[in-house]
């Protein structure tokens, strides 16, 4: 075998570098502008960073959800939202174009989308409707050839700025959660508005916004999927979402550690460094103790969707540990850095607010635990 | 050879893998580089070498070559080479390369370069100016001399014009700008902008069996034993340490003004201003 070089490796070298050169000498001014960061954004457009996971044949760089995992780790160390935005940009956003899509929407979309001119937005959410999709109630009619699609998207991130959304429908109320399906339907389609963009705690500069849709007509072509197979499409890639929410979490867990690892050498009190205090060091064993886990758990789950497995409970499991550890990590490196760690020129401030972002999507905690104990046979 | 003007353009690299000054530690007992666990990267002048040549082959018709000399993990900076462009990757890799010095690592280069200018035409060599491990700015020159070309050093811009290098060197206070013919080897210390991100399709690329990377040994190269490597060497480090250095901490007294004159005196003195 010719000698060649490690993927995973030489990406999280350059993922790395990207975020020390790029991201974090910005990662505060985009964060306080609380705008989408355009800049950033084209970046990594133009290093073909969107494309990571999809088939060279189709335009990506023929990755997988390893890889894919792993550059959303290392961005998430610089910058939770730009991390969110371009793990969006190459899965949720695209990917049901990119499976369902006919060809004048791949020239169209997806494939500008991988070059970063085009913004997609995912939107499940309503009001009415969060955690349990079986209440979705916007809805898609058929009218002659085409689909009218009418009702209310919540929570939808990059909604403000996107080009094209991605939206979870009900084609036959009778049927429940088998009559839901996935339309696309682009911005500048009549009867499409954006509310204004929502004030949030953490990941400040991912715009997030209400999209409502009044009988927006679109070609029928552009339901994505067989009709009554919209949560089968989801769940097919549901586990890499997880996977992914996991990834970004531990990526903000190191970052955490880190900053608290780094700061305990360098802080005096009573006479010594306090990384002499075993209360310290105890926080710090803790935290590495589970980020470790975090990391097994994560890519033990990104090797069995890349084998061509569903790991439903693993990836539930990582997405859930992971989370409470970036939490967690956040929360005790505010502790180690004292007053520091509360103000808002350092970046361990952002953590703890960035951290509280990965708790909802991808499944809350509450029902995450319900649905573990239920696969596990309890 | 002479080049023909207009014709197809033959560039090959330098580059150099390097410990990552970003997670360089020394050992604060001996004073030595504790290189263990410590990521190696592509040395940072070789990246600007890369985007220097890069920007050549955009506007003419050209070719990059990437070449290193080190062990098999070094592949790893021509696997980004690649990424960030190169058409071809070539690691000098022999146990009996190991330990050499400036002048054994020049020579082996050079002896590579020389195979690669018979395989396809070769114009044009770009190294950057320092490797930020070795310090020591000889491996241009030195391999210039090797090869017998003219060689322009402290480049921040290249043009190829006809059948010659316009180059502008970076000097302290000044800027200037030279011509010289073709074959050259030029040192870079700048780019006209920064070196590109590697593109991540081509990354993956350069990770499967088809990238165009091919391993070199001595006898590829023809170079006999005694003159590469710690044979070849004509020196020796003997030990590397960081001088224990002390603060002084030096008074100043009288009146304000008079302060404040000393202070300048000493500022002037330390070529501080
Ligand atoms: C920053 C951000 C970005 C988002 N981006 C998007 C997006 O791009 N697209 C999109 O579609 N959505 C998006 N969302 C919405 C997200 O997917 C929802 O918040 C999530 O699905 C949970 O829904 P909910 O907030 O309505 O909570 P609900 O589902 O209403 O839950 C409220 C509470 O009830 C608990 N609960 C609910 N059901 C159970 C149960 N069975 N057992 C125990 N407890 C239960 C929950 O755990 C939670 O504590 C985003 C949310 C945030 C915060
Ligand atoms: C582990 C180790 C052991 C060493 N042992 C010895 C020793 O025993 N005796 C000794 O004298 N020196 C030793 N050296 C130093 C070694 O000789 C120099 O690193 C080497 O000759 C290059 O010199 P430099 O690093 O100063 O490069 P510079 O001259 O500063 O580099 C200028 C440019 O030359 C090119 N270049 C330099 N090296 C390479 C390379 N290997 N491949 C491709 N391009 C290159 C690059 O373009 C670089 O930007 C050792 C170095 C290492 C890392």
């Amino acid at each position: 075998m010719a000698l060649r070089s490690d993927p995973e490796k030489l990406l999280r070298q350059v993922m790395a570098r990207f975020v020390r050169e790029e991201v974090a000498p910005v990662a505060r001014q985009v964060d306080e502008s609380g705008h989408f960061p355009r800049e950033l954004f084209h970046k990594l457009a133009r290093m073909h960073a969107f494309g990571l996971r999809y088939p060279v044949k189709n335009g990506g760089a023929g990755g997988n959800a390893t890889l894919y995992c792993i550059m959303c780790e290392e961005l998430a160390q610089g910058l939770m939202s730009l991390a969110a935005i371009a793990a969006k940009q190459c899965l949720m956003a695209t990917n049901f174009l990119h499976r369902f899509g006919d060809q004048e929407m791949r020239e169209r979309y997806f494939l500008p989308a991988l070059r970063g001119e085009l913004v997609g937005s995912f939107c499940l959410t309503e009001p009415e409707a969060g955690g349990d999709l079986g209440r979705v109630s916007t809805t898609a009619v058929r009218d002659g050839q085409d689909w009218l699609v009418s009702g209310m998207k919540t929570w939808i991130t990059n909604a403000p700025v996107a080009d094209f959304f991605t939206v979870l429908c009900q084609t036959d109320a009778d049927k429940s959660i088998r009559g839901l399906n996935f339309f696309f339907v682009p911005r500048d389609t009549p009867g499409v508005s954006v509310s204004p963009g929502f004030h949030t705690l953490g990941t400040r500069s991912t715009e997030i916004s209400e999209v409502a849709f009044s009988d927006c007509r679109i070609p029928g072509r552009y339901m994505l999927g067989q009709e009554g197979k919209g949560l089968g499409a989801l769940l097919a890639i549901l586990a890499e979402i997880r996977a992914m929410t996991a990834a970004l979490a531990l990526g903000l867990a190191k970052a955490a550690y880190q900053a608290g690892f780094q700061y305990a050498r360098e802080r005096s009190a009573f006479g010594k460094t306090i990384n002499h205090y075993q209360l310290i060091q105890a926080k710090i064993a803790n935290l590495a103790t589970e980020i470790w886990a975090a990391e097994l758990m994560l890519y033990d789950t990104t090797r069995k969707i890349d084998a061509g497995q569903r790991p439903s409970k693993e990836s539930m499991m990582v997405k859930y540990y992971a989370t409470e550890v970036a939490c967690r990590a956040a929360d005790e490196a505010t502790r180690i850095l004292g007053a520091y760690g509360y103000s808002m020129e350092y970046p361990v401030q952002r953590y703890f607010r960035d951290a509280r972002f990965l708790l909802y999507g991808g499944g809350t905690h509450e029902v995450l635990q319900t649905n573990i104990a239920r696969e596990l046979g309890f | 050879m002479a080049r023909e003007a207009g014709s197809f353009l033959g560039v090959a690299v330098l580059v150099k893998q390097v410990p990552d000054s970003a997670e360089i530690k020394m050992d604060p007992q001996t004073g030595t580089l504790l290189r263990e666990g410590v990521p190696a990267v592509m040395n940072p002048d070789d990246r600007l070498g890369l985007e220097t040549a890069l920007l050549l082959k955009d506007g003419l018709d050209a070719s990059v070559t990437a070449l290193s000399m080190g062990p098999p993990q070094a592949l790893d900076v021509l696997s980004e080479a690649l990424a960030m462009g190169a058409d071809r990757g070539v690691l000098l890799s022999d146990r009996n390369f190991a330990g050499a010095d400036t002048w054994a690592t020049s020579y082996t280069l050079g002896r590579a370069l020389e195979r690669l200018g018979q395989q396809e035409s070769l114009d044009l060599v770009v190294c950057g100016r320092q490797a930020s491990d070795g310090d020591t700015a000889q491996i241009g020159p030195q391999v210039a001399e090797h090869l017998g070309w003219p060689q322009v050093t402290y480049v921040e811009r290249l043009a190829v014009e006809e059948c010659e290098l316009r180059a502008w060197r970076r000097l302290p206070g000044l800027v200037q700008e030279v011509l010289c013919p073709l074959p050259a080897v030029v040192t870079v210390l700048a780019s006209p902008v920064a070196p590109r991100w590697p593109l991540l399709d081509r990354l993956l690329m350069a990770c499967r069996s088809e990238a165009p990377l091919e391993v070199w040994d001595a006898a590829d190269i023809a170079a006999p034993a005694a003159s590469t490597g710690l044979k070849g060497s004509l020196t020796r480090v003997v030990r590397t340490f960081s001088p224990k250095s002390g603060r002084v901490t030096s008074w100043l007294e009288g009146s304000a003004g008079e302060q404040a004159q000393a202070l300048i005196n000493e500022l002037r003195n330390h070529k501080l201003i």
